[in-house]
Parts: structure tokens; sequence; C-alpha cells
């Protein structure tokens, strides 16, 4: 019996299928260590984790797996998710880059579903173009804390955002606008630098999490491409976004299928690389000459 | 090196639809994929972007053959993966169910009309690509001239995300 049997309600091979897949999570911060916690835990086999970023004590308060071991020593958010991930499900392949999402473009390229758990609207913004490019799934998990008037205290609200070929992009639903992008620096608003947010994270990461199984096991159908769940905090409601509801364009004029795949893309270097290649020393013949060169 | 393909699951079923249409003349119907390309180490892939069938008028009647096509339909394919550059995949369908596989016709044929695509298009790779009602197979030439090689993984992004590796899942 395996530790995942009782998923057998996901559907046929689900098992397997979530064991073969390859999920890209950019951004390690308080939103991505769930859901890198909660995909461990359902079987995912493959992650590719990307962020440049060193645990502080200011993220204590809403990382997943972070302690003050790992603040005391600055460890790279990715090391903390890679032993967490390892900690649940021993045989996952875990890929991790401590530098910027962008730099590591050839293994997100490979990936079959991208959580972000970016917090500027840039960083949404090119990443949604990237997944657009190779026709990957793009989840954005998206928390603000925004101060209501005078003695009313806070709003926590956000919104996980499914963005796919066929349906609306981050564009197209409203997270990205020039507005937004204008006002990049705010961040967290109102509530400052280390806002207490686990359990709001919590929730949108689940949401997130619940939208990869969906799109990887045949349990359940949406009715159509693309989710925007839009949550309120300080109600605890959860529900589907009016603008989505109401979009009604036949298809996202923001990225066109026409300009999918890589715009310099040229297979005659690349198979001349391959010749090159092919040349090359051994690896095992390198250590040798190396071990004896020493 | 591996080569990767994948597609929508609106525009394989759109495929499938137009392959499925009887035509007056010819016992099958062909069309064309075209498709952009990313370098991903140790492999390769495809991204297919449109489809394009072969109109009723390009077909050429032959009955030792499911179905030729004339010069003016590969004309147009040539056009439609000139700007911006896209790799053409011929297609077409066996149908039934399970893995497909090229008939002798088939590959001579690729063998003969592939490295023509080379001339519109010499910056990507081109190939060929069979159906079934839940399956498909594909070769890949990376020059002209040279032997081909096969597409080991097809993923039709959908909901759910299917793969097909090894005809292990199918890709329906």
């Amino acid at each position: 019996m395996s530790w995942l049997d009782s998923q057998s309600f996901l559907g046929a091979n689900s098992e397997q299928r979530l064991a073969e897949m390859t999920v890209g999570l950019v951004g390690l911060g308080g939103g991505n260590s769930h859901v890198a916690q909660q995909l461990a835990h359902a079987g995912v086999g493959h992650f590719v984790l990307a962020d440049a970023d060193h645990i502080s004590l200011t993220n204590l308060n809403r990382l997943i797996g972070g302690t003050w071991w790992y603040v005391l020593k600055r460890t790279a958010k990715v090391a903390i998710m890679k032993r967490m991930i390892l900690a649940i499900n021993p045989k996952a392949l875990v890929e991790i880059h401590c530098k910027q999402w962008q730099l590591a473009g050839d293994a997100l390229k490979r990936c079959e579903v991208i959580v972000g758990g970016l917090d500027n609207v840039r960083g949404k913004d090119e990443l949604d173009a990237f997944c657009r490019r190779f026709l990957i799934p793009y989840i954005d998990q998206g928390m603000d804390v925004h101060k209501l008037g005078a003695g009313h205290g806070h709003l926590v609200a956000g919104q996980v955002v499914l963005s796919e070929p066929g349906s609306p992009c981050l564009r197209c639903m409203g997270i990205v606008t020039d507005a937004a992008l204008a006002e990049e620096s705010r961040k967290y608003g109102a509530a400052g630098g280390r806002p207490q947010v686990v359990w709001s994270n919590g929730v949108l990461a689940s949401l997130a999490v619940g939208l990869v199984v969906q799109m990887v096991t045949p349990w359940t159908r949406r009715a159509r491409p693309g989710a925007y769940l839009s949550y309120d905090g300080n109600s605890a409601l959860v529900k589907e976004a009016e603008r989505f509801r109401r979009w009604t364009a036949a298809s996202c004029s923001h990225y066109p299928h026409i300009a999918v795949g890589d715009p310099s893309f040229d297979i005659r270097k690349l198979v001349v690389g391959d010749v090159n290649t092919a040349h090359a020393p051994l690896r095992w013949m390198e250590w040798i000459i190396r071990f004896i060169r020493k | 090196m591996k080569v990767s393909l994948k597609i929508t699951g609106s525009l394989l079923d759109m495929v499938r639809r137009d392959l499925a249409r009887p035509h007056f003349l010819a016992h099958e119907r062909v069309g064309f994929l075209t498709a952009g390309a990313a370098a991903v180490p140790d492999a390769l892939m495809l991204l297919v972007r449109a489809y394009m069938p072969v109109a009723d008028e390009d077909y050429e009647v032959d009955p030792k053959v499911g179905a030729r096509i004339g010069s003016n339909a590969m004309r147009k394919a040539a056009q439609a993966a000139y700007r911006p550059a896209s790799t053409l995949l011929h297609v077409h369908t066996h149908g039934g169910r399970g893995l497909p596989g090229f008939s002798g016709v088939d590959l001579e044929s690729g063998n003969e009309f592939v490295p023509g695509f080379f001339q519109s298009c010499p910056k990507m790779p081109h190939g060929l690509m069979v159906l079934s009602d839940n399956g498909a197979t594909g070769l890949l030439w990376l020059e002209p001239g040279k032997s081909s090689m096969s597409i080991d993984r097809f993923i039709r992004v959908d909901q759910p995300i299917v793969e097909q590796w090894s005809a292990k899942y199918e890709l329906a």
C-alpha cells in the first residue's frame, strides 16, 4: 500500500501523473512555501524552485518551514523548501535555483505548471508572458492588506488566478494594469513590511494547489479555461471574480497563439552545438584528468 | 536529444474534426501544423501555433494513395511558415485507437517533401505527424538530407493536462 492510496478518488493513474509532473514554484515566500509543502504531500514528483532570497527574521511569521536555525544561518529559501519537500517525499526530484527566476528560464520551460508567489506586478506580468510563450498554465497568487477608514481596521484580500492557453491572461483580468505597474513600490501597502498573513496565504495556497491537482488528474473539470478566485479575508469568503465571470472575449488579445515559442530559436545553431558537445571528452575522463593535475 | 510537442486541447480537437471530414475525391484529409520551438537542455520543444487545413481544391487524383496534395498546398504551407518562422508538421490521421504508425507511403513521401520545407524556413525543424483517435506519432528532421528523429513526447495542454510518453497515456 502506498502513502498516496487514499487519493484514488482523483481518478485513474492520478498518483503516477502527480509523480511524473514537474511543477515550477517561482518566489518561495509565504504563499509558495505553503504550496511547496502541500504539493509534496500530494505526491508531486518533480519540482523546480526559483528564488534569489535568503530567509531573514522578518520572514519567520509566514514562511512555512522557516526556523530560527535557518535564520541564524541565513539559509536560501529554495534550500529550506527543498529540505521540507524531501522530508515529506524523499523520492521527489527538487531542482533549486537561488537566483532570479529569469535566469532559470531553461529549467522553468520544462515545467507542466508554474505557480507564482511573486509580490510585484511587473514580475507577475513577465512570468505570465513567459508561461504563455511556452504553453505553460500559470497560477498566480496575490495578497494585500488595505487600511480602511478611521476606526475600521484593515482589509485582508487576495486572489488566485489561473492563466492558461485559451483563458484570459493577468492583463485581461485586471491583475496587471498600467496603474498597478506604476504603483509598484507599495508592496504590502498599509500593513508595512512584515505583515502577519500566514493564514490568508494558506487559504490562497490551498486554492492554488487545488487548481494544480485539478489540472493534472481527471478528478473534476472546470466549466471553462482559466480561473479567478477572489478571497475576502475579513469575511472568510472565496468566490469567482465578477470580472472573470463576465469575460466573454473569444481569446486573449495580449498573447496571440502565433507568438508561442522562442523567437530567436535557430535549429542550425542547436545542431552545431550538439555536434560540438558530441566530441567533448566524457565527464569521468574530465574528472580523472582534474584529479591527476591536482 | 529528446523532442517534445505541446498542443492545446482545443486545437487538437479542431485538427481531428477537420481531418475526419470526408473529401469528394481523396480517401483521407491532410493538413499542416505550424509550431514555434524552444531549446531546453538536451531537448527540443515544439509549441504548436495553428492548424492549416488543405483546401478541397488542392487535392489531386491518385488512386494509389489516400490523399495526394498538389504544389499549391505545399506553397501555401511554406508561406504560412515563412513569417514568423515556424516549424511545419504535415499531419493526417489513421483513425482507430492506440499508438499510430507511419505507412511506407507516408515515410517515402515525407522523405521527399519535408526537405523542401527548409527552403522557405531553414532556421526551424520540420516533420510529419500521424494521429489516431487517441494517440499521436511524429518524426522530425533537424536538417534537410539528414535522417529524422522521432517525437518522444506529446503533451495536450488542456484540462487535465495529458501526456503521451511512450504511449503510456492516451493523448485523446
